[in-house]
């Protein structure tokens, strides 16, 4: 497959950001958060009235999206900036592009978008093909 | 003049040990129970999810989330949130294998901002080793920590 500088990545799509994913997460995590588990707390502390998605979730996401993209590929170093909660319910959508390529080094800039509140994690990677 | 004259200093944490005495297994079955959770299916050469970079080295550094929070003479309760993360991989992380974590905290700056007030931002550097020693990665995360204490 070839890729050229400018290229739009295949975006990834998570229709409903899932509560009981984040269930897991607080096990995989080894960090029981009740943010991420009991939309009381999250009311309780002014946060919203959902569940609020583990960060490195949000990330596991835009990793997906790279892998889905370049398939055999290894993701090199990637940076990632959290600029808003994800919500169990939202729709999170990841999108991206090629800014740069250099032998079999792609560069890759990406955001990760909820419905109605825009973007909410973005960043960069490089990705070995 | 500074507009964080009025305030004390940061908590001196930087330089904190960040070591890990545990070993990180990553096992086929939580891994394809990761990978499925977030919406995508194991891959099948034995790779593991790349996230397990943030994982391992979170779960198997020296000190928990709320330990680290200590550190900076900050109460886990108060709502730690995460500013960033940056890691370079030198190795895909490979299910059945085990790993140690080493690393420090590299700074912890006080900052006033319009959104969230006084906050200290905390940078901490973690390295995931196979057990023999070789590393594998490095990880840069920053940390956001709300000061309500100095709230206006």
């Amino acid at each position: 497959m070839s890729h050229a500088i400018g290229d739009a990545l295949p975006p990834f799509t998570i229709e409903s950001v899932s509560p009981e994913a984040m269930k897991q997460w607080a096990v995989f995590l080894a960090d029981p958060n009740p943010i991420h588990l009991d939309v009381e707390v999250v009311k309780a502390k002014g946060l919203g009235d959902r569940v609020i998605n583990q960060g490195p979730v949000n990330v596991a996401y835009m990793m997906n999206m790279l892998m889905r993209a370049f398939p055999g590929g290894r993701i090199k170093t990637m940076d990632s900036r959290f600029l808003d909660n994800v919500y169990g319910g939202d729709r999170a959508v990841v999108t991206g592009r090629i800014t740069m390529i250099e032998g079999n080094i792609v560069t890759c800039e990406f955001s990760l978008d909820v419905d109605g509140r825009g973007t909410v994690n973005s960043g960069t990677a490089t990705v070995e093909i | 003049m500074s507009d964080l004259d009025d305030l004390p200093p940061a908590p001196d944490a930087a330089g904190t040990s960040l070591d890990g005495d545990k070993v990180f297994t990553i096992t086929a079955e939580e891994n394809a129970a990761l990978c499925r959770s977030t919406g995508v299916e194991p891959a099948a050469d034995g790779s593991a999810h790349p996230i397990y970079y943030y994982i391992a080295t979170q779960v198997a550094m020296g000190k928990t989330v709320a330990g680290v929070c200590e550190a900076c003479e900050f109460d886990v309760e108060d709502g730690p949130m995460m500013g960033s993360s940056g890691v370079r991989l030198d190795a895909p992380l490979r299910v059945g294998e085990s790993y140690k974590v080493t690393g420090e905290i590299l700074s912890l700056v006080r900052k006033r901002s319009r959104k969230l007030g006084v906050m200290d931002v905390l940078t901490y550097r973690l390295r995931l080793h196979l057990l023999d020693g070789m590393q594998v990665l490095e990880t840069d995360n920053v940390w956001v920590l709300p000061r309500k204490e100095f709230a206006a």
